[in-house]
């Protein structure tokens, strides 16, 4: 017998008394932009407001005027970036900004799927990350947000401020492998 | 070892002990925190255990239709019956992709079935790329914590560790310079790496896709960069539908860490083009540990780690004296399983205060498990001979009333009359090592009681 064969057997010889899956649940809660800020800045994002008219490039200019490489779907590009960029490339890139989907007012959570990537990669190999968000868009909590999702596609992620460990120590340090920086630019 | 002396090592630096005390004490906090946030914190804990409850219990056929679905999503599946399949299993496809150097992500099942050594045996280069798990595997440690590997070790060893390996400054010590280092280091083996490993904390049948939890982005950087994404899943991950993710999402990193959630929740079911997906499923003691209805609320874990940083012996002996993959008290529970006779003395090591049942995401209830396994290790005949004659000589003693009246006196007249040297001599009496024997009354309750209340 297979491996898989003797596992599933003994699995069925084992498991316990059936009981039953309890339904989808919600909670429901405060779907709002200022919860959504404040615990973007509690775990180490940052919110910019965009007014309607203002122009996007020119707002990441002002935030990262010392970025140079720059990859993007949405502002014109120093860097093009698709699935079959070279590492080296990616490697370099200083800034990536991104369309996010949603936010999650509960924890800062931004759903990237892998169709605003660019290259599965990009999000997390670039220095620093924007993502563009509808401020219609906001969500109370993860129930709502999967509900939102339906499937998660091929590669999905949901980022929740920039990278960071406190693996010395418990001392917080922002930065570890993933971006440097995270803004959420909401219109 | 057992793990009263392994712990004993790690007491010996009291200043040490009390920082790891105090530090897991404040991770306990910053839960209590997050989880007093969220209103319904004790209903998610309850449908989180109730649907783990409902996996386990149609567990075979949510893992058909996971393997369906993954399989339909283009990715390969393998099953390994224990932990030396699973080696081969993944030694195979290192080997198939052409690879000398691999990356890989957090994953205690990888630790428990000891990939590491085993690869590096084949001439695989393995780098651990989560930061904590990279400290402890360049000081050829384990880690000591499920969320918080290097959690045994203070700054200055952290800088000493990467003063030898990476080259930084000697004496250099301040977090944020190590793991920029650390940042310059790891990123040059992400570029390099050809297969990257992962872990897994949930795999959702309805889909077959697998979800990874980092705050670092690690296992995103390293599968995304590498030609090829071996997951390696205990069967226990699976949960029935995507929507339950919710539940979860919302539990672990408010139990683990105190964070509303991890950074980086991803979800992975198809190979980018042109890419391979691998996932292996492991038993490796988990259909048995099914099959134990006193032990099987113990494959509901969902390794955030809470159970430790609430555990006082846990705190106090660190991660290292449970010897075992998993410490803590979950891990009490979970290694007898494995290796009864081995583990014997790790369900002992707990004040059976209830901490970690009150805690734990999934409601398991730890510390009946601990006490049952208790009973299991005794009727194996594997408690150390002192605790056995002791225990015989208690319930004699206990089952005499006449004897234990006497044995009540001589205690109280004994511990007047007896110099401090004597009482309180460690050899003799190791509960006055650390403590202060209580003043001894004039009379015992039961003299009082016959004096006092007249008929």
């Amino acid at each position: 017998m297979s491996s898989r064969e003797t596992i599933l057997a003994a699995v069925r010889a084992n498991r316990p008394a059936p009981t039953s899956l309890p339904g989808v649940v919600d909670f429901e809660g405060e779907a709002t932009v200022e919860r959504f800020t404040e615990w973007l800045h509690f775990i180490g994002g940052q919110v910019v407001q965009l007014a309607p008219e203002q122009p996007l490039e020119d707002v990441v200019r002002q935030l990262y005027p010392e970025a140079q490489r720059i990859a993007s779907n949405l502002i014109p590009a120093s860097v093009p970036v698709d699935g079959q960029t070279a590492i080296p490339v990616l490697e370099a890139v200083e800034l990536a900004v991104l369309a996010g989907e949603f936010g999650v007012a509960e924890n800062g959570a931004v759903w990237v799927p892998e169709a605003n990537m660019l290259h599965r990669a990009l999000p997390m190999i670039a220095q620093h990350l924007v993502l563009m968000l509808s401020r219609q868009r906001i969500v109370a909590n993860m129930h709502q947000a999967y509900a939102q999702v339906g499937h998660t596609g091929a590669y999905g992620v949901f980022i929740a401020g920039p990278s960071k460990t406190a693996d010395i120590e418990q001392s917080l340090v922002i930065g570890a492998h993933g971006a440097r920086s995270l803004t959420v630019l909401l219109r | 070892m057992s793990h009263p002396q392994r712990a004993a090592a790690f007491t010996s630096d009291a200043e040490r002990t009390t920082w790891h005390d105090e530090t897991l004490w404040f991770v306990r906090q910053k839960r209590d925190k997050a989880a007093y946030g969220v209103p319904e914190f004790q209903q998610l804990r309850q449908l989180a255990s109730d649907i783990k409850e409902h996996t386990l219990s149609r567990l075979d056929e949510y893992l058909e239709q996971f393997e369906r679905n993954a399989r339909a999503n283009g990715v390969q599946v393998h099953w390994a019956a224990d932990a030396d399949e699973h080696n081969r299993i993944v030694l195979s496809i290192i080997k198939a992709a052409g690879a000398s150097s691999i990356v890989k992500s957090k994953s205690m099942l990888t630790e428990e079935c000891h990939l590491n050594p085993y690869l590096q045996q084949h001439g695989i280069a393995v780098v651990d790329t989560d930061l904590g798990e990279r400290i402890v595997q360049l000081r050829e440690e384990a880690p000591s914590h499920l969320v918080l590997p290097a959690i045994h070790l203070k700054k200055e060893d952290v800088g000493e560790t990467f003063h030898q390996h990476l080259g930084t400054p000697k004496g250099e010590k301040d977090p944020q310079n190590l793991t920029e280092a650390a940042r310059l280091h790891l990123r040059e083996k992400f570029l390099i790496g050809q297969v990257a490993i992962s872990g897994v904390n949930f795999a959702v049948a309805e889909t077959g896709a697998v979800v990874v939890c980092t705050n670092e982005g690690n296992a995103d950087l390293g599968v995304n960069l590498a030609q090829v994404h071996i997951a390696c899943m205990g069967m226990e991950k699976l949960i029935p539908r995507t929507a339950d993710l919710g539940v979860f999402t919302r539990l672990l990193a408010r139990s683990a860490t105190g964070q509303p959630v991890t950074t980086y929740t991803s979800h992975f079911s198809q190979p980018a083009p042109g890419r391979q997906m691998h996932i292996v499923i492991v038993d490796n003691g988990r259909t048995r540990q099914l099959g134990r209805p006193d032990f099987r609320n113990s494959l509901k874990c969902i390794r955030c780690g809470a159970c430790m940083n609430t555990c006082p012996v846990y705190r106090r002996s660190g991660g290292h004296s449970y010897n075992f993959t998993v410490p803590g008290p979950i891990g009490a529970i979970l290694s007898p399983n494995i290796d009864l006779h081995k583990h014997s003395t790790l369900p002992f090591a707990s004040t059976l205060c209830g901490s970690c049942t009150d805690v734990c995401p999934v409601k398991i209830d730890i510390h009946n498990q601990l006490y049952k396994w208790r009973q299991l290790i005794a009727q194996s005949n594997a408690l150390p001979l002192g605790k056995k004659l002791g225990m015989k000589l208690l319930s004699w003693g206990l089952a005499r009333p006449g004897l234990y009246r006497l044995g009540g006196k001589v205690a109280r007249e004994g511990l007047r009359l007896l110099p401090r040297g004597l009482s309180h001599a460690a050899a003799l009496n190791p509960w006055a090592k650390a403590r202060e024997l209580p003043e001894p009354p004039a009379q015992s309750f039961r003299e009082w009681y016959q004096q006092t209340v007249t008929q």
